[in-house]
C-alpha cells in the first residue's frame, strides 16, 4: 500500500463521488422505473425534481472527474520517483496488474460521463424530455463502471509495492520486450502513418459529406490509432530520441507538459466527433471536432517537421 | 383565446386528515386584452387561480391553457421559462429584496438570462421611466415608502414586457390616494393591450371603468 | 455564448452572501483556518523533503559500513584501497567522524574530521578545508554549535572529554555556512587526527567508506560487488537513503492528512447543516425568483456560484497565509512537530519551495468537498415549491 497525500485525496474524493453518485444512481433507477412525462400525478412531479439532483450530482463529478483526471496522471508520475526502476508514470502502470485496465476504463469513463452530460442537455433542451428514461438508464450503467474504477483505483494503490523492482518505460513499450502492449510495435512506420493520415483525411471527407455515422466512427477508430501512432512514431520526435516509446514522459517539465495538451485535443476533438453519431442537429459538434482533431494532426506533425528543419534528419 | 382554465380542481393536503378543497371543477376563460378581477373573500381561492395561471403549483385535475401553451403540463424548468416569457406578477406584500437597491430589484427576472450589459439598461429605463422611478433608481428597497416599493414592484412584473399581468391583493397595503394612483397604472397597461387578471376584495376596483368582468369565487365555486 | 460566466448572477451570489454576513463569515472562517493548516503542513513537509534530498544529493552515492552481530564497527581503512580497485569507481574514501554528547546542554555534536590532501566527499568540506589550520589543534564550527559552546562560556577554544576521562582542547578557528542548514547546523569539522584523538580510534580505522560512481547507471553493479567482497559489509547507496525519507515524510503528512480528514469530515456535516436550516426569509426569496422566472437550474447555479466563490476566497487567503506563516514567521510550532527533537536542528530555516502539484492537492482537498457538501442543500432549497409566496 502507498498513502502519498495525493493518494488519499484520490481516495477521498472517489469516496464521495462514490457516496454521491449511490443517491444519484437510486434516483436513477427510480426514475428510469416510474417516470411518465404526460401524467401530473404528485408522485411524477416529485421524479421531476428529483431528476434536476441526479443530474447535478452527475454534473458535478464530471466537472471534478476531468482535472482530477490529470492530477491522477500527475500523481503516478510522483510515486513513480519512489518505485524503483520506474522513471514515468509508465512504470506505476506496470507495476500492477491492475495499472493499465485502470488507465482504460478511466478514460472510456470519461467519454461516458461526457456523453451522459450531452444528453443530458439535449434532454432538457426539449419541453417533452424525451431521453430522460434513457438517460438515466444510461447512467446506471455508467455508475456500474464507475463504481469498477474506484475498486481497481483502490486495488491499484493498495498492490503498488515500494521496494518492488519495477520496469520503466524504456522496456514496457519497446519492440524487443513480450508484454501485451509491445506487440503492436510489429506495425510497419510507413503502414501506421498512412492509416494515421488516412483515418484523418476520412474523418475530413465526412465532414464535408456530412456522414454522420461514417464521422463517429472514424472518429472512434482515431482514437486508437492516433494513440498508437503517438507512441510509435510522433512521440519519437517530441523526445527526440528514436528509441523512445512513452505515452507519459513528455507529460512531464522536462517536455513542457505538451502531453496534456495533445490528449487534451485528441480527447475534445473524437468526443465531438462521437456526439455526431448520437444527436442530429449538431453542426457545431462536427466543427468543434473536426477543428481540434486537425490541431492534434497539426501539432504531431510539426514535432517532425521542426525536427528535420533543425537536424536535416529524420529519425 | 388568452387563457383557458378548464375543469380545474386544486387540493392542498395540509396534512393527512386535513385536506381543503381550494377549487372545485372550475371553468374560466379570458380574452386578449381583457382586465378580469376576481372578488372573493380571503381564502375563497382567488390566489389560487393568479398561481395556477403563473404555473407555480398545479392542478390536482383539469387543464390550464395560455395561448397555446398547457401550462398545467409544464415541468418546473419549463414553468418557470413560461413565467418569465408570458407572467408579470404583482405579489400583495411585493415580495422585494429589501436589502437590494431598485435597479437591482428591477432586473432580477433577467439576471438568468444572461442578456448584454446594454440590453438590460434598455429595458430597465423603459420600466424605470413608464412607472416613474427613475429618480429611486440606486436606493435601497427598504428605503422606500409602500407606495414607492409596490411601482418597484410593478416595474419588476413588466421589465420583460409580458401579455399577461397577475395582480394578487394589490391595494391590500396601500391607502386611498395610492390606491388610485395604482388604477391609473393599470390603465396605462391595459392601454398597451396586456391581459390583466386581478384578485382582490377591495371593493374600489368592482364598479371601474376599465375593468371589462368581475368573476366572483366563493368557497373554491365561481358564482 | 450560453457558457459565458454571468456578471449578474455573479454578483447576485455576493451580494447574497453579504446578506447572510454571520453565516457567510462562519463557514469561511472555518475553511479558511482548515486550509491554512493543510497548506503549512505541506509547505513544511515539502520544504524539509527539499532540505533533505538536497543534503542526500550532497552525498556520496555509496557507503560502506562493517556490520558485526548486527551492530555498525569500525572498518580497516585498507578497505577504501580495494574498494578503489572496482571498475568504475571514482573515488572511495574513509570518513572519521561521530557524535559527541556535550552533557552541559544535553545535545550531540556532528563530528567530522578531514586530511588536508584527500579529494574531499563533500563541496561543502572542500571549502573548510582551506581555512581550516592543519597543523595546530583547530575547528571549524557550524553556526548553531559556535552558539551553544559559546553560551557554555568557551569562546576561544573547547575541551572535549576523551573516553578514558582525560581533556582534549582544541581551538575554534572558524565558523561555517552552507545553504542547507539542516546537515551543517550541528557539525564541527577538525583533522581526522584530532577526532580519532577525541574518540580512541586507532590509526588504520575509520568510522566508513564513502565510494563515488562515475556513471550512475553503474551504482547498482557496483553496490553488489562491494557487498561480494566484504560480506560483513552494509552498502548502502544514496537511491536508498532518498526513498527512505520521501517515505518517512508521506508517512508524517499520511498521519496529519488523517487527522484532517477527521476534521474534513466534521467540517462537511457542519456545512450540510448550516446550509440546510433555510430561515422563512431565504425561503421566501428563493420562491420569489422562482415565480419571477428563474428555473430550478438557475437557483442551484447561483448557490454554486455561492459555494465556489465562499471555498476558492477561503482556499486563496488559506494559501497566502500559509506561505506568510510558514516562509515569513518560519511556522513557529508547527515546525517541530516534523524536525525531530534534538534542540540544535530546529534552528534552521525552510527554504521556499513552491509547485503547482502541492497547489492541487490542497485544491482538491477543499474546494470540490466543500462544494460536494452544498449540493444536497442547494437542490433542497432550489426545488421549493414557489406557490408559498403568493399563499
Amino acid at each position: 500500500m502507498i498513502l502519498t497525500p495525493e493518494v488519499l485525496a484520490i481516495l477521498i474524493l472517489n469516496a464521495i463521488f462514490a457516496l454521491f453518485g449511490m443517491v444519484a444512481f437510486v434516483l436513477s433507477v427510480k426514475i428510469y422505473l416510474n417516470w411518465d412525462i404526460n401524467s401530473t400525478s404528485t408522485a411524477q412531479y416529485r421524479l421531476e425534481k428529483q431528476s434536476s439532483l441526479a443530474a447535478t450530482i452527475i454534473k458535478y463529478i464530471f466537472s471534478i472527474k476531468v482535472p482530477l483526471f490529470i492530477f491522477f496522471i500527475f500523481t503516478l508520475d510522483k510515486i513513480s520517483n519512489v518505485l524503483t526502476g520506474a522513471m514515468c508514470a509508465a512504470g506505476v502502470v506496470d507495476a500492477t496488474e491492475q495499472g493499465t485496465y485502470l488507465i482504460v476504463l478511466k478514460i472510456i469513463n470519461l467519454y461516458l460521463f461526457a456523453l451522459w452530460l450531452k444528453l443530458n442537455a439535449e434532454d432538457v433542451k426539449d419541453r417533452n424530455q424525451p431521453h430522460t428514461k434513457l438517460k438515466f438508464g444510461f447512467f446506471a450503467l455508467i455508475f456500474f463502471l464507475f463504481i469498477v474504477e474506484v475498486i481497481l483505483e483502490w486495488v491499484m494503490f493498495s498492490a503498488i509495492e515500494i521496494d518492488k523492482m519495477v520496469s520503466c518505460c524504456g522496456s514496457i513499450y519497446s519492440s524487443s520486450a513480450n508484454s501485451g502492449i509491445s506487440s503492436i510495435f510489429s506495425l510497419g512506420t510507413a503502414a501506421l502513418l498512412a492509416l494515421f493520415y488516412g483515418n484523418y483525411l476520412l474523418i475530413v471527407l465526412f465532414y464535408f459529406l456530412k456522414k454522420r455515422y461514417l464521422f463517429a466512427v472514424t472518429n472512434m477508430l482515431f482514437v486508437v490509432i492516433a494513440i498508437i501512432a503517438l507512441i510509435l512514431f510522433f512521440g519519437t520526435y517530441i523526445y527526440e530520441l528514436p528509441s523512445h516509446h512513452c505515452p507519459f514522459c513528455f507529460l512531464q517539465r522536462d517536455y513542457y507538459y505538451i502531453g496534456y495538451l495533445i490528449y487534451g485535443m485528441l480527447f475534445v476533438g473524437t468526443f465531438y466527433g462521437l456526439v455526431v453519431g448520437f444527436f442530429k442537429e449538431s453542426i457545431l459538434s462536427y466543427k468543434i471536432s473536426l477543428l481540434f482533431n486537425s490541431l492534434y494532426v497539426i501539432l504531431l506533425s510539426l514535432y517532425v517537421v521542426v525536427y528535420y528543419l533543425k537536424n536535416g534528419v529524420l529519425l | 383565446m388568452m387563457i383557458e382554465l378548464k375543469n380545474i380542481t386544486k387540493i392542498y393536503e395540509v396534512n393527512k386528515n386535513n385536506i381543503v378543497t381550494a377549487l372545485d371543477n372550475i371553468n374560466l376563460e379570458i380574452r386578449e386584452g381583457e382586465l378580469v378581477v376576481l372578488k372573493g373573500a380571503s381564502g375563497s381561492g382567488k390566489s389560487t387561480i393568479l398561481s395556477l395561471i403563473a404555473a407555480l403549483s398545479k392542478p390536482t385535475s383539469g387543464e390550464i391553457v395560455v395561448e397555446t401553451s398547457r401550462v398545467s403540463k409544464l415541468s418546473d424548468n419549463f414553468a418557470s421559462d413560461f413565467r418569465r416569457d408570458n407572467i408579470g406578477f404583482v405579489f400583495q406584500k411585493y415580495n422585494l429584496i429589501p436589502a437590494l437597491s431598485v435597479k437591482e430589484n428591477i432586473i432580477l427576472p433577467l439576471v438568468p438570462l444572461n442578456l448584454h450589459v446594454k440590453e438590460i439598461e434598455e429595458k430597465l429605463i423603459r420600466v424605470l421611466k413608464m412607472f416613474h422611478i427613475e429618480h429611486k433608481e440606486n436606493q435601497l428597497v427598504k428605503n422606500l415608502s409602500g407606495g414607492e416599493q409596490q411601482r418597484v414592484a410593478i416595474a419588476r412584473a413588466n421589465v420583460n414586457n409580458p401579455k399577461i399581468i397577475l395582480a394578487d391583493e394589490p391595494t391590500a397595503n396601500l391607502d386611498e390616494k395610492l390606491s388610485l394612483s395604482f388604477i391609473e397604472i393599470l390603465k396605462e397597461l391595459k392601454a398597451e393591450g396586456k391581459t390583466i387578471v386581478v384578485a382582490t376584495h377591495d371593493p374600489l376596483f368592482f364598479n371601474l371603468e376599465i375593468v371589462d368582468r368581475v368573476v366572483e369565487i366563493h368557497q373554491g365555486v365561481l358564482l | 455564448m450560453r457558457t459565458k460566466i454571468n456578471i449578474y448572477l455573479v454578483e447576485y451570489a455576493i451580494n447574497s452572501l453579504l446578506r447572510q454576513k454571520y453565516k457567510t463569515l462562519f463557514i469561511t472562517l472555518v475553511l479558511t483556518a482548515l486550509i491554512f493548516l493543510l497548506s503549512s503542513i505541506f509547505f513544511i513537509t515539502n520544504s524539509i523533503k527539499y532540505e533533505l534530498q538536497s543534503t542526500v544529493d550532497s552525498l556520496p552515492e555509496i557507503t560502506v559500513q562493517k556490520i558485526n552481530g548486527g551492530r555498525h564497527y569500525d572498518i580497516e581503512v585498507s578497505v577504501a584501497d580495494d574498494i578503489l580497485a572496482i571498475t568504475g569507481v571514482k573515488s572511495a574514501v574513509a570518513r572519521v567522524w561521530g557524535y559527541y554528547y556535550f552533557e552541559n546542554a544535553g545535545v550531540n555534536f556532528s563530528v567530522v574530521g578531514i586530511d588536508e590532501y584527500e579529494e574531499q566527499y563533500k563541496n561543502s568540506l572542500t571549502n573548510v578545508a582551506k581555512t581550516l589550520d592543519f597543523s595546530a589543534s583547530s575547528m571549524i564550527l557550524g553556526a548553531g554549535v559556535k552558539k551553544i559552546i559559546n553560551e557554555n562560556y568557551y569562546k576561544e577554544y573547547f575541551n572535549f572529554i576523551k573516553p578514558d576521562g582525560t581533556l582534549k582542547r582544541v581551538d575554534i578557528g572558524g565558523v561555517f555556512d552552507t545553504d542547507t542548514e539542516l546537515e551543517s547546523n550541528d557539525v564541527i569539522v577538525m583533522s581526522k587526527e584530532s577526532v580519532r584523538e577525541i574518540f580512541d580510534m586507532s590509526e588504520n580505522k575509520a568510522t566508513d567508506i564513502v565510494v563515488k560512481v562515475a556513471n550512475e547507471d553503474e551504482i547498482a553493479t557496483v553496490a553488489l560487488k562491494i557487498k561480494l567482497l566484504y560480506p560483513d559489509s552494509r552498502v548502502i547507496t544514496k537511491d536508498d537513503l532518498k526513498i527512505s525519507y520521501q517515505n518517512i515524510f508521506d508517512y508524517k503528512s499520511g498521519i496529519f492528512l488523517a487527522l484532517f480528514v477527521v476534521s474534513l469530515f466534521t467540517f462537511f456535516i457542519i456545512i450540510y447543516d448550516k446550509l440546510s436550516g433555510l430561515s422563512s426569509e431565504e425561503k421566501r426569496e428563493i420562491g420569489v425568483l422562482k415565480a419571477i422566472g428563474w428555473r430550478v437550474d438557475d437557483v442551484l447555479k447561483e448557490k454554486f456560484y455561492e459555494g465556489f466563490i465562499v471555498s476558492f476566497f477561503s482556499y486563496m487567503s488559506g494559501v497566502i497565509l500559509a506561505l506568510f506563516f510558514v516562509y515569513m514567521l518560519r511556522a513557529p510550532l508547527l515546525q517541530n512537530i516534523f524536525t525531530g527533537y534534538s534542540q540544535l536542528k530546529t534552528s534552521f530555516t525552510l527554504p521556499f519551495v513552491f509547485d503547482m502539484q502541492t497547489l492541487a492537492l490542497i485544491f482538491f482537498l477543499s474546494v470540490p468537498i466543500y462544494i460536494a457538501a452544498t449540493i444536497i442543500p442547494s437542490w433542497r432549497s432550489a426545488a421549493l415549491e414557489a406557490d408559498e409566496v403568493i399563499r
